[in-house]
């Protein structure tokens, strides 16, 4: 075995022992703070883990998959009817974007009621955002590659609604649909996107904000015990064990239980009587049929940058802690219920 | 759930939980139907002869319905059936193209590949001739261009084509997609097999075979073979299923007169004979069809339902001789006249005769009534053996005695004046006690010959003796009779007739009935409006 | 002590339970990913085919069909019929056959073929593909492979 180790640090030559320790630090010796042994505190790890499957199950399905308005219905059909076990991958995927979304939702909430965005934080907020925005569209992206009715004509809406964004709109919408309308480069753009260039730009962004974390510590959050902290292994790697079986149980009986349907397959000709986005797209689609399309626009454009950057303003609207807390449970449950309402009013529609 | 321990325990539940769920999905995916239709293989012939039939919007429907049969899987196109000879009575170029192509492909073609079908079927009495030897009802009571469309169509499951074959395969298995379900459905039997004077598929309706049929067979596959010795894949039999499918001890066969021993549909029902040699007597059909039968149901069942029914077919045999006494005897003393033209007879007064009441009856008689009620009572067509069979004979007859007597025939005026109840039963008795399904009470105690004659038995027992001597009936059945007739008290339920049980059940609907007619005779029966008739009132 | 090995029993058993369900599971889960990406290896389903009948190809003569689009030819030889594809075995070019030399000849390498399918001269490294063949009375059968439709098969 030694003559192994010595053949291989001649080729390899870096410091082994330095190399395990500070894998060790990393993983295994990383203090973590008490409140991460409660649930609501482990909400950012969760989307990862989905992200994790969704690529998993999304390699998988690209072996079947084929991009193309002639085939791409076909091919969804093939995958979940003839394929062995297909029906179940295409369930996970999908379920595991609609759960992503909303792990998504409550690691957000948790995160801006805890108030943990605040200095030194604030650029991983930000991140945090950008890595949001990333999400959604990959599940618009995603839901429009199943060539089905809905989806078709959700893309063909949800693009027209980009023509609208000022000054760039135009030229972003000939660019998603590579042309003027929806046809077979705009597939294959979305295909693009999905598989390629936004998983690129995830990982980066992922990446970052894990690092960033790292090097800050876990935030504590007042009310716990300061101070006190427990390794990363056993404790937090059970529990992402945990998770992770939990998610997969979850996901496959949601696959059984309510299996995600291919619907009919496109048709350019026929509108068909309600499109309505996916859910998580529910506020904006409500919130822009209120108002007129500028304004809606408009208003939806500063709720993103007070979004955004919300850690630069909140220290901008006082200088005392207390009223700074005040103020963003505030902002923050008005939003909530906004957004709430505006998804359930959308949905009983 | 904070402590080591605890998480350990929560990765064994939830391991567990995915293991079962994902044992789950298995079971789904191993549920999945993996159908799939074979690809057809379309040679260079038939290629061409469906891209011109397409482009010129000839017939396209038959391509599709041909890309469903099992031709299409198996390399049978448009050419292999429909390759003509020069000379061939049905041979003509295919416009665009220098194909010679038969219009009419015939049996000779199909035999090609299905010899044994179109032997047996040229030997059943599908392919008979009968309907041409006794012409009259289309010869000359009706015309040609009547029965073109009536008569023709469905006697052309028995054409005698030019070339010498008998019959058109795609009467019953229709072209292209010859789908042998649709063989099977008891409406293509019954597209001829009904109407007034061979009502098999209002039997088959009517019977509880066709009732459960109509019931379940929305969920079953009728596409099945039976070539192979398999069991009965239905629940309940269809047309094919005693006439011509097989099961496990009788083969499949295409020659629907192997299993019938009655010629029930002939003036006079008797013993088929058709041929002999090779199909065997009418005890050897029987057996084959008794062989279907047992496929369902016990042998006391079905050999007492066909021994009632063949003494239904010997019954009629009587009631026919009646009717051909009157007119022989009519037409022998001039009330009645056979169609007659440059001394030749164009009307047989046993067999037709359209203009003349007596005829008229005797037709009817046996070629629609009588019809009806043997064949209701061999095919579970209850109301068919009645109303429409039995009832309507008994009138015919009534009415040509009626007929007779008004015209001077003395022998008829005796009958027609009698007020004796007899007057209906001018001719022989057969009877059975009992029926198949089993000991009623109180049923037999009615009859009015059997409270009326002390000997009655007697001669129905000298009746059935004679045919059984004749050979009409077999060794088995007359066995058969003579354990019910030597048992009649039980059989015919006399023997509890007038027992307290039996009694007071009676007794209470003789109650009931009073009830009823009390009520009638209250309600309507008594009553006398005031307003009065605008006859005798002007 | 022995409540101590009792104890050691038991934590042991546990964890022998707890890591065999996880492994259960996770094995599982691989096993069903590998299922999907391996199409199952579906056993050919034969039927027959009818590719002549014997009075349109005399003794001595052969008859191409086509099969699709694949060329096959039906030859009459003395010891009965034989079925060959027409896809030369050299290079994938449609062979021709010569009546008057009762052979096969493949113009583009000039591989030559004897009226059984065997290889006489050329580059072809075995004979043609030959087809199982049924006669029925006057019927001349072949089993081909059954193909399902669509664009996955």
């Amino acid at each position: 075995m030694s003559n192994v180790k010595q053949w291989l640090k001649e080729r390899f030559p870096i410091d082994y022992d330095k190399f395990v320790e500070i894998n060790e630090r990393i993983f295994i010796k990383e203090p973590i703070p008490e409140h991460m042994k409660k649930w609501w505190y482990c909400m950012g790890a969760t989307p990862l883990i989905l992200f994790s499957l969704q690529a998993l199950t999304g390699i998988f399905l690209a072996f079947y998959f084929v991009p193309s308005p002639e085939m791409a219905y076909e091919s969804v059909r093939h995958i979940v009817e003839d394929v062995r076990f297909g029906f179940w991958i295409r369930g996970l995927h999908r379920w595991g974007a609609n759960l992503m979304i909303l792990s998504l939702f409550l690691h957000i909430t948790r995160v801006f009621f805890t108030r943990a965005y605040q200095k030194p934080r604030e650029l991983n907020w930000v991140i945090g955002v950008v890595l949001f925005g990333l999400a959604l569209t990959f599940s618009f992206t995603g839901y429009s590659l199943t060539y089905n009715q809905l989806s078709y004509w959700a893309a063909t809406v949800g693009t027209n609604l980009i023509k609208s964004v000022p000054l760039i709109g135009e030229s972003l919408l000939y660019f998603l649909r590579g042309g003027q309308e929806v046809t077979a480069n705009t597939l294959t753009r979305f295909y693009m996107l999905h598989v390629w260039f936004l998983p690129l730009f995830l990982v980066f962004f992922l990446f970052l904000h894990i690092v960033v974390l790292r090097l800050h510590g876990v935030s504590e959050p007042e009310g716990f015990p300061k101070g006190k902290y427990f390794p990363f292994y056993p404790h937090h790697f059970y529990k992402i064990i945990i998770a992770t079986l939990f998610l997969l149980a979850v996901m496959s009986s949601l696959t059984i239980i309510l299996p995600p349907g291919i619907g009919l397959p496109a048709d350019p000709t026929t509108t068909p009587f309600h499109i309505k986005p996916e859910w998580y797209f529910y506020p904006t689609y409500r919130f822009l049929q209120l108002v007129p399309l500028k304004v809606g626009i408009y208003v939806t454009g500063a709720f993103l940058l007070a979004f955004t950057f919300w850690p630069f303003i909140e220290p901008l609207l006082s200088k005392k802690n207390e009223v700074r807390r005040k103020i963003s449970y505030g902002v923050g449950a008005l939003t909530l219920i906004i957004t709430l309402g505006l998804t359930i009013w959308e949905s009983l529609v | 759930m904070d402590t080591v321990k605890g998480q350990q325990w929560l990765i064994g539940i939830f391991s567990t939980l995915l293991v079962v769920i994902l044992i789950i999905v298995a079971g789904m995916e191993m549920k999945k139907s993996h159908q799939t239709k074979p690809e057809i293989e379309i040679d260079k012939t038939t290629a061409q002869c469906i891209s011109c039939h397409e482009k010129k919007g000839i017939a396209v429907k038959q391509i599709d319905a041909w890309k469903e049969s099992k031709h299409a899987v198996m390399g049978i196109g448009c050419y292999e059936c429909h390759e003509a000879k020069k000379g061939d009575f049905d041979a003509f170029t295919c416009t665009g193209s220098d194909i010679l192509i038969g219009r009419h492909p015939t049996p000779k073609d199909c035999g090609k590949c299905h010899e044994q079908q179109v032997k047996e079927f040229a030997n059943s009495k599908h392919a008979h001739q009968f309907w041409l030897l006794k012409n009259g009802d289309r010869a000359v009571f009706e015309f040609p261009m009547a029965t073109r469309h009536g008569c023709e169509q469905c006697h052309q499951v028995g054409n005698i084509w030019p070339d010498g074959s008998v019959g058109e395969c795609d009467v019953c298995h229709a072209k292209h997609s010859f789908s042998k379900a649709v063989a099977r459905q008891p409406e293509t039997c019954g597209e001829c097999h009904m109407g007034p004077d061979h009502p098999q598929i209002e039997l088959y309706n009517e019977s509880k075979h066709g009732n459960i049929f109509k019931a379940k067979s929305k969920h079953w596959n009728m596409n099945y073979s039976t070539t192979d010795h398999q069991k009965i894949p239905i629940e309940v039999p269809v047309c094919t299923t005693c006439h011509m499918d097989g099961n496990e001890t009788q083969p499949m066969t295409h020659n629907v007169s192997a299993r019938l021993a009655t010629e029930s549909q002939a003036p006079w029902s008797f013993r088929t004979v058709w041929d002999k040699e090779h199909l065997g007597d009418w005890k050897k059909k029987r057996e084959r069809m008794e062989e279907i039968c047992a496929s369902c149901h016990a042998p006391d069942f079905y050999k007492m339902y066909f021994l009632t029914a063949d003494l239904v077919n010997l019954q009629y045999d009587e009631i026919r001789r009646q009717f051909v006494y009157w007119t022989k005897k009519l037409t022998h003393e001039g009330l009645i006249h056979r169609l007659k033209r440059d001394g030749k007879y164009y009307s047989n007064p046993v067999l037709n005769g359209w203009d003349e009441l007596p005829e008229h009856e005797m037709y009817y008689g046996w070629h629609h009534e009588g019809r009806r009620f043997r064949m209701g009572a061999e095919m579970m067509g209850a109301d068919y053996t009645q109303w429409h069979g039995i009832w309507e004979i008994q009138e015919d007859l009534t009415e040509l005695i009626k007929w007779a007597a008004e015209h001077g025939d003395s022998e008829a005026k005796k009958i027609a004046k009698s007020n004796d109840p007899t007057k209906f039963i001018t001719f022989s008795l057969y009877d059975v006690p009992g029926t198949a399904w089993g000991i009623a009470a109180k049923t037999n105690t009615t009859p009015f010959v059997y409270n009326t004659f002390p000997d009655y038995w007697d001669r129905v027992y000298k009746n059935v003796e004679t045919a059984y001597k004749r050979g009409l009936l077999s060794d088995e059945q007359w066995e058969l009779w003579l354990k019910r007739y030597k048992n009649k008290e039980y059989y015919l339920g006399l023997k509890y007739a007038n027992t307290p049980q039996v009694d007071s059940v009676w007794n209470f609907y003789k109650k009931r009935n009073e009830i009823d007619f009390k009520a009638m005779k209250e309600q309507v029966i008594d009553m006398v409006l005031p307003g009065k008739n605008f006859f005798n009132n002007k | 002590m022995i409540n101590e090995e009792n104890q050691k029993r038991r934590s042991f058993l546990k964890n022998f339970a707890i890591i065999g369900a996880l492994f259960v599971a996770v094995g599982l889960f691989f096993r069903d990913l590998w299922l999907y990406l391996y199409p199952p290896r579906k056993k050919k389903k034969f039927h027959k085919y009818l590719v002549a009948k014997t009075d349109s190809v005399p003794l001595g003569k052969a008859k191409e069909i086509k099969l699709g689009k694949d060329p096959v030819f039906v030859v009459h030889l003395p010891d009965g019929y034989r079925v060959f594809s027409g896809i030369c075995t050299h290079l994938g070019c449609i062979v021709r056959w010569e009546e008057e030399k009762q052979r096969f000849f493949c113009p583009c390498h000039k591989g030559v073929y004897d009226k059984t399918g065997k290889v006489i001269s050329g580059p072809p490294p075995r004979p043609l593909d030959q087809f199982k063949v049924e006669e029925e009375k006057n019927l001349v059968y072949i089993y081909i492979e059954q193909k399902t439709g669509g664009p996955w098969s």
